[in-house]
């Protein structure tokens, strides 16, 4: 007897055949992969965790090739050698600038990766239209990052820490 | 899976024609989450800006260590307040849930507001501000760590960013939105002004009407769990939050126009926080944030 699907059967199908397909097409990284550091920039730790002590920085853009990984984090090997975590990069060599979004001269990659809506571009034209607005501020701000990677000491004596 | 359902719902309810190609669906994929407008974390650094600059903008850009800030060092009150911001935030990297946010593309910054108004707010991309009237209130480092991990646990959960009207992109061209065309100055129009609504949107959010009840107390619950995770006493929220209930009804501004009554948030996460148990602050934590407090 031939079997008649409703519309909701067709959708569970459907769903799970483009679920399986997508699943083939956006492989898990694995050693040997290439990742590219999508933040500013960052450490690569001697060991797997944020606190601690640092193997060196890396900035957005440079491209390090896994060798091993350990649940949110990746051994890798290139600029530096160390650990860094999967939320500090994005998977495959992706040709990416340091303004992130790009702007006049953004790369095709840089474009794709941020997407459109709120860009370098649309904050200039934003600033255009509110000269009251004074910037100077956040920019300043922004260039003095907490280091994880230096608060080794501070965790230490206060007794903090768990599993960090 | 959600890009597979939504291309399936799409399929099955023929409210469009799509060709069952990888490219088809590669475009008709991008097509739909253009107009969700899920922000990437470029969008949101770029969103990030301009927020934390109106929010400074209302507190006429005072900030504690000014100097310092602008000379590109943390120094002082900021330093320390720095200092346990970035150990809530290693701990909210190490936590994450489904959706999080947790690695702000140009790290996290924590500033202290001078205001007499206790307040704490948070904007997109990572920017944390504290007012001094907020640590004033504080007793403790652990009590200051369950102030900065409720913003922390804001950012990570995308609240600015989730309280921008989704109407606001309605009116946008699909070029305006296509990372395939070079943007012209049509379509950079009308990104900006979508901009500048998000804009609003996000600061009624954060400084003017609040959140909803419910963003609140999941910040609350977020923010205990990213505390505890660091090793500070969970009962620190509860305490501050006394604190707070006990300032209600004082003036009206501040944390009291933008969160549910103290008592409410007290009852929503005391029973949480029991579970957890509690810990032994030691002495130097103490002795810490008191030189900290003194230097404001």
């Amino acid at each position: 007897m031939q079997r008649v699907r409703t519309s909701k059967q067709w959708f569970a199908v459907i769903a799970a055949g483009l679920a399986l397909a997508g699943a083939v097409a956006v492989a898990a990284p694995k050693a040997g992969s290439t990742v590219t550091v999508r933040v500013m920039s960052a450490k690569v730790m001697k060991s797997p965790k944020f606190i601690g002590p640092a193997a060196g920085s890396v900035s957005r853009g440079d491209q390090l090739t896994i060798a091993e990984i350990k649940g949110d984090w990746y051994r890798v090997t290139g600029a530096k050698t160390g650990w860094i975590n999967r939320t500090s990069v994005v998977d495959g060599k992706v040709a990416l600038s340091s303004s992130p979004g790009g702007g006049g001269a953004a790369s095709r990659d840089e474009v794709e990766l941020a997407g459109r809506g709120f860009t370098p571009d649309v904050e200039e034209e934003y600033r255009g239209k509110h000269p009251d607005l004074d910037f100077s501020h956040v920019e300043a701000i922004e260039k003095t990052g907490v280091d994880l990677s230096e608060l080794g000491a501070f965790v230490e004596e206060g007794g903090l820490g768990g599993d960090q | 899976m959600r890009r597979a359902l939504v291309l399936a719902a799409m399929l099955v309810l023929g409210s469009c024609k799509v060709q069952l190609t990888p490219e088809g669906l590669a475009k008709t994929w991008d097509a739909i989450t253009d107009a969700q407008k899920e922000l990437t974390p470029e969008n949101e650094y770029w969103t990030g800006r301009s927020v934390a600059t109106n929010l400074l903008a209302r507190h006429e850009y005072r900030y504690h260590d000014a100097d310092a800030l602008q000379a590109g060092r943390l120094d002082g009150a900021t330093a320390y307040v720095s200092a346990v911001g970035g150990v809530l935030a290693a701990s909210a990297m190490e936590t994450t849930r489904k959706g999080d946010r947790p690695a702000p593309i140009a790290g996290w910054h924590f500033t202290i507001v001078e205001s007499d108004t206790i307040n704490a707010f948070a904007a997109p991309g990572g920017w944390v501000f504290v007012t001094t009237a907020a640590i004033d209130a504080a007793e403790s480092e652990d009590e200051l760590a369950a102030v900065l991990a409720h913003e922390i646990a804001h950012v990570v959960r995308g609240h600015a960013l989730g309280s921008i009207k989704k109407g606001r992109w309605a009116n946008v061209a699909k070029t305006a939105l296509d990372t395939s065309v070079q943007l012209d100055e049509a379509s950079l129009g009308e990104l900006t002004q979508v901009f500048e609504g998000a804009m609003d949107d996000m600061i009624d959010g954060i400084l003017v009407k609040g959140y909803s009840k419910d963003t609140e107390y999941e910040a609350d619950r977020v923010g205990l769990e990213i505390m505890v995770h660091a090793g500070y006493d969970p009962q620190a929220l509860v305490r501050y939050l006394k604190t707070l209930d006990a300032e209600q009804g004082g003036g009206g501004g501040g944390f009291q126009a933008t969160h549910p009554k103290a008592s409410d948030r007290i009852s929503k996460i005391q029973g949480k926080a029991q579970e957890l148990g509690k810990v032994e602050i030691p002495k130097v934590r103490f002795a810490r944030f008191q030189a900290a407090v003194e230097a404001l």
